[in-house]
């Protein structure tokens, strides 16, 4: 009899003490370095600031040192801090380059010089999907509009009202909301809604990421490519 | 139902392959003890379309008392309570960092307690013993813990549910065996579902029934008339109208004439909303009517 309540008040202690382990996310992306700001076309003998990103290897924006280059600084001049000068007319490809551990990344983009400033229209479409067995689709419009970011769902966005806890994120990471901006909780199943986003530029983010807090998962997503 | 996985659910149910319990009242001053500890460990359930999807490894302990308490020959009172419950999710770590990206948590308190009566509709040594019980789940458990509210050890709601047992002892040759079955309806406030419970529990008892074995059929179907997350505006964990289907066998061997041990495991094999992971149970009893 003493035995059979030792070993139940041994059963009872040995769950109590079970500890709290780890889940490993698979959450490498790789190093990549963009032009976080655009413009189609500059006024002759105006500037314009240039801005970079550089995310890590988990999609994490790091501050590295940056090359930038002109393809042709007769019309359009570029210094290390990416303020760019219009010299004369024509077309020239601005490049940033960062060298991190032995590697080379670079992004470009192609501005004209002109009479007047075109600033580009940041607006792109795309969709989200699910990445579970949990319904969630729907196209996006993602615009910038004056200082706010304008995330628009159309008429045939769907969720599941039945997952607890779902949230909304701008990520640079499409498997992770390490670092990620969380826009909110999810209150929209069906249908049209629009999220407004404040204090960030156009193309800080990569990805829309849709995750599950209580559950700790990511339930879909959609690329924003710019 | 407050939370992820409706644990309190899962415990509550697939723990109860019943070795007492069925249509069978205690004899006046006769009853029926069960300390036991019942856990699970998932990292997968099942979604609202029925499929299957990964979750952050969540565990959950619950050390239980059960038991019945005759108080006539026809009317049995019940406990059965988590006097313990721990409730803990791992880390999520980064697997190219190894940082932690949302770090683990656990709890440890009360858990919610069911109070019931249950009453012989027919005489005691009836051929088919029929019985009604009247359950109160009392919401004596945290509903809503840790950083991220997905902790929990009760689901907060006050229910109240009627169950309808009926069941029948026989022989397969000379070995003593049973069968039960049963149907309940669960009252639940706070915007949960009700729920529509049924099963069926075969028993047979083996070595001069000294060796019990029991295997039990749970079903619960969520009526789906509760709050959804649509409908709730608080950040607090919700996840209502969860439902499954579980299978479970227990063997219950009695190591003195009263006193015994009890083992068990229990998996839904169909479920909305719910673990998808076996239970287990390991239990020390005391039966007075032996």
């Amino acid at each position: 009899m003493k035995n059979l309540f030792t070993l139940a008040f041994a059963i009872i202690a040995l769950s109590f003490t079970s500890c709290v382990g780890d889940d490993f996310l698979e959450d490498f992306v790789g190093q990549s370095v963009s032009i976080t700001t655009s413009i189609d076309t500059l006024e002759i003998n105006t500037t314009f600031q240039f801005e970079k990103m550089y995310l890590n290897d988990i999609g994490q924006e790091e501050i590295v040192a940056a090359t930038w280059i002109s393809s042709n600084s007769d019309i359009l001049e570029i210094d290390q801090n990416g303020l760019a000068t219009a010299k004369q007319k024509g077309t020239a490809s601005i490049t940033v380059i960062i060298d991190s551990d032995g590697t080379t990344l670079e992004d470009s983009t192609e501005v004209v010089v002109g009479e007047t400033t075109v600033i580009s229209e940041n607006r792109i479409e795309g969709r989200v999907e699910t990445t579970t067995f949990y319904v969630l689709e729907g196209d996006f419009v993602y615009r910038e509009e004056g200082d706010k970011i304008l995330l628009e769902f159309g008429s045939d966005y769907v969720a599941s009202n039945r997952l607890p806890g779902l949230y909304i994120y701008l990520s640079n990471n499409p498997n992770s909301v390490s670092g990620a901006l969380e826009i909110g909780k999810v209150t929209t199943f069906s249908g049209e809604h629009t999220y407004e986003i404040e204090g960030i530029n156009f193309k800080d983010y990569k990805h829309i990421v849709y995750f599950c807090k209580p559950f700790n998962v990511k339930v879909g997503d959609g690329d924003l490519n710019f | 139902m407050k939370n992820i996985i409706s644990i309190i659910l899962i415990s509550t149910i697939f723990s109860s392959v019943s070795f007492a319990g069925g249509p069978w009242p205690q004899p006046k001053g006769k009853g029926y003890f069960k300390l036991s500890e019942w856990w699970t460990v998932f990292d997968q359930h099942f979604t609202d379309q029925g499929l299957i999807d990964p979750n952050v490894t969540t565990g959950i302990f619950n050390t239980s008392l059960y038991a019945e308490f005759g108080i006539t020959n026809r009317l049995t009172a019940q406990f059965n309570g988590a006097l313990l419950s721990r409730n803990y999710m791992n880390n999520l770590r980064s697997n190219t960092t190894k940082d932690i990206i949302v770090a683990g948590e656990a709890i440890n308190s009360l858990g919610d307690i069911d109070l019931g009566l249950k009453y012989g509709l027919t005489k005691p040594g009836a051929r088919i013993p029929i019985s009604l019980s009247v359950i109160l789940g009392l919401p004596t458990g945290t509903p809503v813990a840790g950083e991220l509210n997905n902790l929990q050890t009760g689901d907060g709601e006050f229910n109240q549910m009627i169950q309808l047992d009926a069941g029948r002892g026989f022989s397969i040759g000379k070995t003593p065996a049973y069968i039960s079955a049963y149907t309940g309806f669960n009252n639940r406030t706070k915007d949960f579902s009700e729920e529509i419970r049924y099963g069926a529990e075969f028993g047979i008892g083996l070595v001069n029934q000294k060796f019990w074995l029991a295997t039990k059929l749970n079903v619960v179907e969520s009526l789906k008339n509760g709050a959804t997350a649509e409908s709730i505006t608080s950040t607090s964990i919700f996840a209502n109208n969860s439902e499954f289907s579980s299978i479970g066998v227990e063997a219950n061997v009695f190591v003195t004439k009263k006193i015994g041990v009890s083992v068990g495991a229990a998996g839904a094999f169909r479920g909305e909303i719910i673990a998808a992971a076996p239970s287990y149970s390991v239990g020390v009893f005391y039966d007075m009517t032996k």
